[in-house]
């Protein structure tokens, strides 16, 4: 196996697991909102990493992106219809 | 990437895993809109075992990585070590299944049953889907793990890369439910 494949899932295995830190330790000393904020911008860091690297992503064909990102926008967009509810009941 | 088409199994499988998507992601919509609008309901996911929660963030993590090293190994057609290192992937898999189980125990005997409210609901449902997509991964690997033992995976040495798209997928969603329930 080549040695530039392990050194480079290695790293990125080591900054998943610095995140996972990071994000734990933002929940014990952040003020709440400032915490949720950043532990979500990690965690969507994190999938990103996974993503790209140890799914191949980065190196993927327009299709294949495609085929990820209109599932992802249609849960946004159900995310922010159901806003309302909570935004002018709750 | 050259101008080479996208194998067939690997379209498949993204197609698979963008179907994926909305199951998992419904679930975590509807859980945000619901947690955002109700006040007080979060103080629930404080009874849940965070250390527990921790320990299968490291074991899945690193279960990726241990899997894309199997994926490496079989594109260099060193079965031996893709062999290992689907070993570990297996190992870590059935390691995140054995926590989650004494978690389960611990809550329900606790008293905290999927019918104790909304969020155990939600914990139970999002978790228990999510364990069996685990689960669906631990026997993929298994299947791949005795091909490689056999000799029989060269012909199909793809099927690795596969499957550990769909275990990469699996951590994804690990990675949002880890801070939606034990963070948040």
């Amino acid at each position: 196996m080549s040695d530039s494949h392990t050194r480079h899932y290695l790293m990125i295995w080591i900054w998943l697991l610095a995140l996972v830190v990071l994000s734990v330790a933002a929940a014990s000393i952040l003020p709440k909102t400032q915490a949720l904020v950043l532990i979500f911008a990690v965690a969507v860091v994190k999938a990103l990493l996974v993503a790209r690297n140890f799914m191949h992503l980065k190196n993927e064909r327009a299709i294949i992106y495609a085929l990820v990102l209109v599932p992802l926008a249609f849960i946004i967009i159900l995310l922010f219809a159901l806003f309302p509810d909570f935004v002018y009941r709750g | 990437m050259s101008g080479a088409a996208v194998p067939p199994g690997k379209t498949g499988t993204w197609w698979f895993l963008a179907s994926e998507i909305p199951v998992f992601g419904g679930l975590i919509a509807s859980y945000i809109v619901v947690r955002l609008g109700s006040a007080g309901w979060g103080e629930s996911s404080a009874h849940l075992n965070f250390t527990l929660a921790l320990i299968n963030t490291f074991l899945l993590l690193t279960s990726s990585m241990t899997v894309v090293m199997a994926h490496a190994a079989a594109q260099e057609s060193d079965f031996r070590r893709a062999a290992n290192y689907l070993g570990l992937t297996i190992l870590f898999g059935l390691g995140f299944l054995g926590v989650k189980g004494v978690e389960y125990t611990t809550e329900i005997v606790h008293g905290f049953t999927p019918a104790s409210g909304i969020f155990w609901s939600f914990y139970y449902g999002m978790t228990g889907l999510h364990g069996l997509h685990v689960l669906a991964g631990i026997i993929v690997n298994v299947v791949l793990w005795i091909g490689a033992l056999k000799g029989s995976l060269a012909q199909n040495s793809h099927r690795v890369e596969l499957a550990g798209l769909y275990w990469h997928f699996v951590d994804i969603v690990w990675i949002f439910l880890f801070p939606l329930l034990y963070l948040a």
